[in-house]
């Protein structure tokens, strides 16, 4: 049996929260199907991270410690992958569904004529397979997925475990990495600039998905609650992709991150990458006409509906209410 | 300079899905097609590209059945040169290590010297075929570009979490995924659509790649098991009655929240 590589992240000098989530699952499948757990970890100046790492469940942790690898580069990244599948003779890599993930994930699975299943929720043994789960069409539905064939890599959802918590003990062992010639560059990283509105300081957020279809609309039907409520707009990417609204109402994992008193998620559907925008909202109102729309998983309150109808006739309620 | 621009024909963002008699996908009689979101920025790059460079010649290649034709069409209206239609039920069922082997076998035979692809399908949600495409390729790739420059390099500013972005070069023949939102996608012209008719469509199957028996459902490394919609948990209190009623109960419930 091979062993089980996590390729753990580094995110300013420490591990990631991700990273030990992986390491959540991997204990669970290696126990199960008598898998060694080991690690990687890649960067310049990491030795700090890797120590952590292998005494919190990382098992024998392969530092890459380079000056090639200080900023996430892909060739440099692969190759440090692939010196770490050879030393611990890994059948199963797991990866977070993160920017680094998305990258390097695909790349490490074609180089092996391995198969990829992202963005997992879950992976549970059953006998001594393995089955991931994850979403598809936009978290409308589930699916399990079996592999035919070994070795697999799997990318998961960030957030989906419980970071692994007990203290187990590993070792830390150098990596020597040769990176040649890259293909790929990198040149800097832009910090998302300051936003005018900021949302994640709303005590009530109004949000308007793809479905409310104009820039006059968000103004004519989305605004006018927010408005009524004493609250702000906010939108779903498409909005903001389209132009409708700037990115700074954008709310999600490419947008804010908030969790206001009321959230109303009107015309969402509720990717999941919407969801982790706006899920730890202390109560949400959804409004879909789909009635099996995920935004009803994570919302408290739903009406199915047009919004058209529904939204209007709230914001004169609420009005009135007010007095 | 040939750019190569992949495309996938995926359900309508409006479409209603249910999953199909077998559990294993979603059943796809009577719903409209779209071309992917995420490839019509991907295209609307190729075709500025295009647009500074005359020369330049922009290839479609889409992997599916005959209603695919529809979206190649669309794509050569809004400027495409020519397009390639692998078109064989061999391929019915393929991963995406399956789906890249394909269209590495296409670019293989034109060389493009620039990729583009979708950073992820709106059905499949992979987020897994243009990297392994770049791989089997031997280029380098970047993923989620929101904006593209090419001076001799290729620069991109590719998206991370949170609005951060991160600036990466690349060199050519290099593959780029496409973030949403990139660039205003155009729309085809009458001018384009009539133009289009005369624009070959290279059909292909899967022996013609020489990939006989090695992609399609048979060769697939995850198979779909089961495609189910995900269980209620908790979820929301679904309100019932008139539009009137339901908002009543909505006031009520943002009162409970001491809201108002
Ligand atoms: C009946 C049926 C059964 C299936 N069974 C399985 C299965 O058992 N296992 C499994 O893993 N998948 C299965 N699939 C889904 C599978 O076909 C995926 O679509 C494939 O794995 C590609 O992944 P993706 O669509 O998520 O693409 P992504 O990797 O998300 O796509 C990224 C980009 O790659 C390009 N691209 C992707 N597909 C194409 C294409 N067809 N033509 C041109 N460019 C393309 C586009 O630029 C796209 O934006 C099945 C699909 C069908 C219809
Ligand atoms: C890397 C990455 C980052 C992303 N970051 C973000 C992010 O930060 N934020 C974000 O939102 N998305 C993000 N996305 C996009 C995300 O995957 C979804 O595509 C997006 O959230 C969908 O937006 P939507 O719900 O408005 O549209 P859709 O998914 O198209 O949903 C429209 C909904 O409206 C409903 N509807 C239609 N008409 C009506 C009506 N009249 N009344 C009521 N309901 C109606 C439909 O039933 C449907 O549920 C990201 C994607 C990727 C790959």
């Amino acid at each position: 049996m091979g062993s089980i590589l996590v390729i753990a992240e580094i995110q300013k000098g420490k591990v990631r929260e991700a990273s030990y989530e992986l390491v959540s699952f991997a204990r669970k499948i290696g126990g199960a199907t008598n898998r060694e757990v080991k690690s990687l970890v890649m960067g310049q100046g990491i030795s700090a991270g890797a120590e952590e790492l292998s005494k919190k469940g990382g098992g024998e942790v392969f530092a890459a410690d380079d000056a090639a690898l200080a900023n996430y580069n892909l060739d440099a990244a692969f190759a440090a992958v692939q010196a770490a599948i050879a030393a611990s003779s890994a059948d199963v890599i797991l990866l977070s569904n993160t920017p680094t993930g998305w990258d390097l994930a695909p790349r490490i699975a074609a180089s092996l004529d391995a198969g990829l299943a992202s963005d997992c929720f879950n992976v549970e043994v059953e006998g001594s397979d393995l089955v991931f789960f994850r979403r598809f069409f936009n978290g409308k539905f589930d699916s399990r997925l079996r592999p035919t064939a070994l070795p697999l890599v799997a990318t998961m959802q960030p957030g989906a475990t419980a970071a692994f918590e007990g203290a187990a003990d590993g070792k830390v062992t150098a990596l020597s990495v040769s990176v040649g010639a890259t293909g790929t560059k990198f040149v800097e990283t832009k910090v998302a600039a300051a936003k005018g509105v900021d949302l994640t300081k709303a005590d009530i957020i109004v949000s308007g998905g793809r479905s409310v279809g104009s820039p006059e609309k968000f103004q004519e039907v989305i605004k006018p609650l927010a408005d009524a409520l004493g609250g702000a707009m906010g939108a779903s990417r498409p909005v903001v992709d389209a132009g409708w609204l700037p990115h700074e109402y954008q709310v999600g994992s490419s947008g804010q991150v908030v969790s206001p008193k009321l959230y109303v998620a009107c015309g969402i559907s509720g990717a999941i990458q919407h969801l982790v925008g706006m899920k730890a909202s202390n109560f949400i109102i959804a409004i879909n006409k789909d009635a099996d729309a995920p935004i009803f998983e994570v919302a408290n309150v739903g009406v199915v509906g047009d919004l058209f109808e529904v939204v209007p006739k709230l914001t004169e309620a609420i009005k009135t209410a007010k007095g | 300079m040939k750019i190569m621009v992949c495309i996938k024909q995926v359900p309508h963002a409006d479409a209603r899905l249910d999953v199909n008699g077998a559990g294993t996908w979603i059943q796809e009689e009577n719903i409209k097609f779209e071309i992917n979101p995420y490839d019509q920025n991907a295209l609307e790059a190729a075709l500025q590209l295009k647009d500074k460079d005359a020369s330049s010649e922009v290839v479609v290649v889409s992997i599916g059945p005959e209603r695919v034709t529809q979206s190649l069409r669309t794509a050569l209206g809004m400027g495409a040169d020519r397009a390639v239609h692998v078109k064989d039920a061999a391929a019915d069922g393929s991963d995406s290590l399956g789906t890249a082997k394909i269209l590495a076998a296409v670019a293989k035979a034109e060389s493009p010297d620039l990729v583009f692809a979708g950073f992820m399908s709106d059905d499949g949600n992979l987020a897994a075929t243009g990297p392994m495409l770049a791989t089997l390729l031997g280029i380098p790739h970047t993923t989620t570009a929101v904006s593209f420059v090419k001076n001799g390099a290729v620069t991109v500013e590719r998206e991370l979490e949170g609005g951060a972005l991160e600036v990466v070069e690349l060199n050519t023949p290099c593959l780029v995924t496409t973030q949403t939102g990139m660039n205003q996608v155009r729309y085809a012209s009458l001018k384009g659509i009539m133009a289009a008719k005369k624009k070959p469509i290279d059909v292909k199957t899967v022996a013609d790649l020489g990939l006989a028996g090695q992609v399609g459902a048979g060769a697939a490394k995850f198979k779909i098991e089961k495609l189910y919609t995900p269980p209620k948990g908790q979820g929301a209190e679904i309100l019932s009655g008139s539009v009137d009623e339901v908002v009543g109960k909505l006031v009520g419930k943002i009162k409970e929240l001491g809201l108002l």
